[in-house]
């Protein structure tokens, strides 16, 4: 028997220490807080097409949205929370499968937009998972773009937060 | 030398004297009795269930979302019971979550991180019975470090209203009674507004006013036509300043004050801490004692009066007694009642002051839900002005059975609004769609929006009321309170004709109306309960006289909101304080001439 390790059972030797370290990975900047990398592209573009660049401003990818989104799901309390995120984000994928055969980042620009007017725009009040997870999603980039530098001073161009000596504004006379 | 604010460690506090004042809680009628009662010379033992907590440590006003790791919210552990929850829930709200902390809704506001350690926990302070969304905060100021800051005087119309339609009872003051107080509070605390010679609404004296937006101003100018009057948010914010108090600032207009759940870390807003108990202590005749849950009035067998109260450590629920001439509740509504009830002893089985059984009962407030939201088209993407940065929009006062016809329902409702830019967009959510066009429209109608919701009085009915639940208790062993109040069919009319109004006046100024709803919110969501121990010339009928004495013990005295006969439909902060300032007036003047 030999002691030598042949190359074959060297590199199936390095792939299981590959598998057994997934945290490693992790610490190396893959992936983030919560979702994995795949995931958090995914978060990225559907935020950027419900709050995307245009003329006026930047929009949800420069304000770095989906890491906020990231972060408030990564420290969320209930495990159920937490998971509703990896399954809404699935259910996007599956019905990207269903309607254009392609994961969702697969698919054209057009493709994109036109699977996610169906879910913003549900044809009656019951509202299937991918609908009830557009609400979800639309309503964690509303709050995660509007509170941002970007989107209070660039886009909103909010005036206040600020000192005055007198109130702005009209004398009620 | 005068001890340094807050004092020594809560247990090393000073019990053995007897006082000449025990004060039971520390906000707006707690404070202003330590105030005027230490101003008079009388020796003030002030307790507070919770902590004291300094404002400008825990509320920081000027921080951006963005600089703040949550955006402004409370930890993730921290939960802020849904308007869904309370509708379909059982009592008690917080048993078997699975969050660390649950708390009432108005921890699901913006800028939560501030309240949330002065907001109580629900898991630890429990009630039961019927639908009521109760919002409690045990601090030193109570909810004076969050509230609206809408402060307005009531008139005739509310303290004489069995008089004009019949309905309930008069208070035993009329407006002229309490006038000089109501000045005295407004010189003392300062209060923002602009005079409209309304016999309905009596003007203050007022500080600078706040100023309109343009859709406000065009609808001040569309209502005048109807009859109907839209002043600036009359806001109990010293907007001069004020000499006498080194503890608060003058308002800068930073509009800090809507982005968190009230608060003000420059004290422009009144709160209790800096606005009277700074001053009580400053006389050098107070004394407070934190973490101080009082659970009983201590009685003399022989005399019948109140001898002092018994408290348990908040932290450690160690048992102390402390002795005092005379015993001023001030828990708010709910607490002073409950207190009353359940100091039971053979003298007072029913509860102490309450011979006429009517504690707890003849529970009123104000009725909120009916709204209207809507935009001036003429703002639609025009550049932004500062329009929050202000310490209010403005309000719209009654004008529903004043002189003229008479509605299907009794007295009135008034409507609280504001209007323009504010930080994070009231539209953005509710704006249908997504990408290039959801984000132009959003930014261009963030400045056009106008909103207003209504506040209208619930009648006082004995038939709504709390009583002590015999089988739960709190987190201390104390036992809680069980609910059976609901709105009746007067609130239903009047929540439809809300509605109906607010709409006619959007329409009337030409705004486009986005929404309107006539469903009324739970039981409880103004945060201005009232009446469980209402005030009286009659001891048969009524808890305490128009001193706030209980007609049964002289020298226990009742002084926060639960003694008004009335809700009105105007904001109760500042006649609460007034009331009570008369009342400690008196008692002193009884003091001096040992009559109690």
């Amino acid at each position: 028997m030999s002691t030598h390790l042949d190359r074959r059972d060297l590199l199936k030797l390095l792939s299981a220490t590959a598998l057994a370290m997934p945290l490693q990975l992790k610490a190396a900047g893959i992936d983030k807080l919560y979702f994995t990398a795949d995931e958090f592209a995914l978060l990225d573009v559907l935020t950027e097409h419900i709050i995307p660049r245009d003329k006026h401003s930047p929009g949800a990818h420069d304000a770095e949205v989906a890491a906020y989104i990231d972060r408030a799901v990564a420290e969320s309390f209930l495990p159920e929370e937490k998971q509703s995120w990896n399954k809404g984000l699935a259910e996007i994928d599956r019905l990207s499968i269903e309607t254009h055969k392609r994961p969702f980042l697969k698919t054209s620009k057009s493709e994109q937009v036109a699977l996610l007017k169906k879910l913003a725009e549900p044809d009656d009040d019951s509202k299937t998972d991918g609908e009830k997870f557009f609400q979800k999603l639309k309503s964690a980039a509303v709050f995660g773009y509007y509170t941002t530098s970007i989107g209070i001073h660039q886009d909103i161009e909010y005036q206040g937060n600020i000192i005055q000596e007198q109130f702005a504004g009209y004398d009620a006379v | 030398m005068l001890l340094q604010f807050p004092g020594p460690n809560p247990n090393e506090v000073d019990l053995s004297p007897t006082y000449d004042a025990v004060v039971v809680g520390s906000g707006a009628a707690g404070g202003m009795a330590a105030y005027v009662l230490t101003t008079h010379g009388f020796k003030v033992l002030l307790l507070e269930a919770g902590k004291y907590q300094d404002t400008s440590k825990i509320l920081h006003s000027m921080e951006w979302p963005y600089d703040h790791p949550r955006r402004g919210r409370m930890p993730s552990d921290h939960h802020a019971l849904t308007l869904n929850e309370y509708n379909v829930r059982d009592l008690p709200y917080a048993q078997n979550s699975p969050y660390n902390k649950v708390q009432s809704y108005v921890q699901g506001w913006s800028g939560t991180d501030y309240s949330k350690t002065l907001v109580v926990d629900e898991k630890q302070n429990p009630y039961t019975g019927t639908r009521y969304a109760w919002v409690r905060a045990r601090a030193v100021g109570g909810k004076t470090n969050i509230w609206g800051r809408l402060a307005l005087r009531l008139s005739d119309y509310d303290f004489k209203a069995k008089d004009r339609d019949g309905y309930g009872e008069n208070w035993p003051i009329s407006y002229a009674d309490i006038e000089p107080y109501y000045d005295k509070v407004d010189l003392y605390l300062g209060i923002s507004g602009h005079p409209e010679h309304l016999p309905y609404l009596p003007d203050s004296k007022f500080q600078r006013p706040v100023k309109l937006t343009y859709s406000e101003m065009h609808l001040r100018e569309t209502l005048k036509g109807m009859g109907r009057v839209l002043t600036p948010y009359r806001a109990g914010v010293t907007t001069d300043g004020l000499k006498h108090n080194k503890y608060r600032s003058r308002c800068y207009g930073r509009g800090a004050c809507d982005r968190h759940v009230g608060g003000c870390d420059i004290h422009a807003a009144f709160d209790s801490p800096t606005g009277l108990i700074r001053p009580a202590w400053d006389t050098g005749n107070l004394t407070m004692r934190t973490n101080a849950t009082v659970y009983e009035v201590t009685v003399d067998k022989d005399s019948g009066k109140a001898t002092g109260v018994s408290f348990l450590d908040s932290e450690t629920k160690k048992s102390y007694q402390v002795k005092a001439k005379t015993v001023i509740l001030a828990a708010s509504t709910l607490e002073s009642a409950r207190l009353l009830l359940l100091s039971k002893s053979s003298l007072y089985p029913n509860g102490i002051g309450n011979s006429s059984g009517h504690v707890g009962h003849n529970f009123c407030e104000h009725m909120m839900g009916p709204s209207v939201s809507g935009f001036m088209k003429e703002l639609v993407g025009k550049p932004k002005t500062n329009d929050d940065g202000r310490p209010g929009g403005f309000y719209v006062p009654r004008f529903r059975n004043l002189d003229g016809k008479k509605s299907d329902f009794l007295r009135g409702y008034g409507y609280e609004g504001s209007s323009g830019t504010t930080m994070l967009p009231s539209t953005a959510y509710s704006t249908p769609g997504f990408g290039e066009e959801f984000k132009k429209h959003v930014r261009e109608y963030a400045g056009a929006t106008i909103e207003m919701g209504a506040f209208g009085e619930v009648l006082p009915r004995y038939e709504n009321y709390v009583e002590i639940d015999p089988n739960v208790k709190d987190a201390w062993g104390v036992p809680v309170l069980r609910f059976s109040y609901k709105f009746g069919e007067n609130e239903q009319k009047m929540a439809k004709d809300m509605a109906i109004a607010g709409r006619e006046m959007f329409e009337a100024a030409k705004f486009e109306v986005l929404s309107t709803s006539n469903e009324m919110l739970p039981e409880g969501w103004s945060i201005h309960e009232l009446g469980t121990a209402r005030m009286g010339n009659d001891p048969k009928t009524s808890v305490v006289n128009q001193f706030q004495q209980c007609h049964d013990v002289k020298n226990l005295l009742v002084v926060d909101g639960s003694t008004h006969v009335n809700a009105s439909c105007q904001n109760p902060t500042w006649t609460i304080m007034a009331l009570c300032w008369r009342s400690c007036d008196h008692l002193a003047d009884q003091l001096q001439k040992g009559e109690v």
